[in-house]
């Protein structure tokens, strides 16, 4: 249930932050369910893991292979998928945070929250790489499925 | 494939391709691979290297280099979609060096934008942040809807009327916490702090950090450190401007209060 909650409100998000950022039509949805799903992800791994790193790793792994293959699907550039679904993990409230206890002068609560926006920043890119690594991997047996879904249409046609 | 167009026209056409893919908000290494392509298509040996606040494009075998300059824009990925969209077309051998400039021209001249009602409403929907699901109650995760879009707009109308950068984000700021901190000391909202996290979601510049740690990692390291260092003055000058708008509101409730 709560799960559900979850889901609905980050693909809500996401697909709001496509609609700001100025996202293709077609690419709304795709976006959306990946966000949704990448937030998921971060949840789910939040209840086992209680770090900064692990939950946020995982969910740019989601993002990037989702991400890269609902690229391929829909003949988008992977970076309109990577923008928008990116919006409710990343740091941004952190920094906020950290910029306003700077504006307030409290330095030890600043390199705090400056350090956390390092981390999940640094954890978000590294599972990119590693997801774009994994996908180049999976990327010819999708071709291939691709390119057999296409024969079948045509001879039907 | 060769015909009609000349060496320098070529180049000039890539220099504006460049320039729509970079202020629309493309990775420097996407802007370089396509501007590549694109001239490899044409039968010419173009080299291209883009930094976040600049474009040099230019061929192997002689000496003058085209300079674009760029300044940082909005994000506007329909944009980008466009110019990839013909320049693979282009690529692929389907439309011809006449057709491709004129479809650039286009998309450059081009606003394209969703309606004011969604983008309203999308920046409403991202100002309801997951992070603060069961954290914050419901009820201020509703009035983190409108505050939010009170922010957005803020922050769109006036980064249209004023040219001095991180104004908009600062007034954007200050909008959401004074809203904020109104709705909590006039006993609506139960924490203010929570409204302001959640509806500053769609002015903070969280995506732009995270993309320039992927821009560092892929090596793209001017471009990366720029967009970093960009990130953190947005945010400091919201924080600032949330600052002075929650202060300011408490002064205010006091003198009245008191």
């Amino acid at each position: 249930m709560r799960v559900l909650v979850e889901f609905i409100v980050s693909l809500a998000s996401t697909v709001g932050f496509g609609l700001i950022t100025n996202i293709p039509r077609r690419s709304l949805l795709p976006a959306g369910i990946t966000g949704s799903v990448a937030w998921v992800a971060y949840y789910v791994v939040l209840q086992i893991n209680h770090t900064l790193i692990l939950p946020n790793f995982c969910a740019a792994i989601v993002i990037g292979i989702l991400g890269n293959i609902s690229a391929v699907l829909f003949k988008v550039p992977v970076n309109i998928i990577y923008v928008p679904s990116l919006v409710s993990l990343v740091p941004g409230g952190i920094l906020y945070l950290g910029m306003r206890s700077f504006t307030l002068g409290q330095e030890s609560q600043t390199t705090v929250y400056l350090f956390n926006t390092l981390t999940i920043a640094i954890a978000l890119a590294v599972g990119f790489v590693v997801a774009e690594v994994i996908f180049y991997r999976i990327k010819p047996i999708l071709f291939k499925l691709l390119s057999r879904e296409k024969d079948q249409n045509s001879s039907s046609n | 494939m060769t015909e009609g167009i000349t060496e320098d026209d070529l180049i000039s056409l890539c220099g504006k391709v460049g320039k729509i893919l970079l202020t629309s908000g493309a990775e420097t290494s996407r802007v370089e691979s396509t501007v590549e392509y694109i001239g490899k298509a044409a039968h010419y040996d173009i080299v291209c290297h883009a930094t976040i606040t600049a474009i040099f494009v230019g061929t192997h075998n002689q000496s003058r280099t085209h300079l674009v300059k760029v300044r940082l824009g909005d994000w506007n990925l329909q944009k980008v979609d466009e110019i990839n969209t013909v320049s693979r077309k282009f690529v692929a051998g389907e439309i011809t060096v006449a057709e491709l400039k004129a479809a650039i021209e286009k998309i450059d001249r081009k606003v394209i934008d969703f309606n004011w009602p969604l983008k309203i409403l999308g920046a409403g929907f991202v100002s309801v942040a997951p992070m603060l699901l069961f954290k914050a109650t419901w009820v201020d995760l509703g009035y983190a809807f409108f505050v939010g879009i009170f922010g957005y707009l803020a922050a769109v109308f006036s980064g249209a009327h004023v040219k001095t950068p991180y104004v908009s984000a600062g007034f954007g700021g200050f909008v959401v916490g004074l809203l904020a901190a109104a709705l909590q000391l006039s006993g609506l909202a139960t924490s203010a702090g929570n409204i302001i996290v959640s509806a500053l979601m769609p002015l903070v510049p969280g995506v732009a950090i995270t993309n320039s740690f992927r821009e560092i990692i892929d090596r793209n390291t001017i471009s990366g450190v720029v967009r970093a260092v960009d990130a953190v003055i947005i945010a400091g000058s919201i924080g600032a401007g949330v600052v002075i708008g929650t202060s300011l509101i408490q002064i205010l409730f006091s003198q009245i209060g008191g």
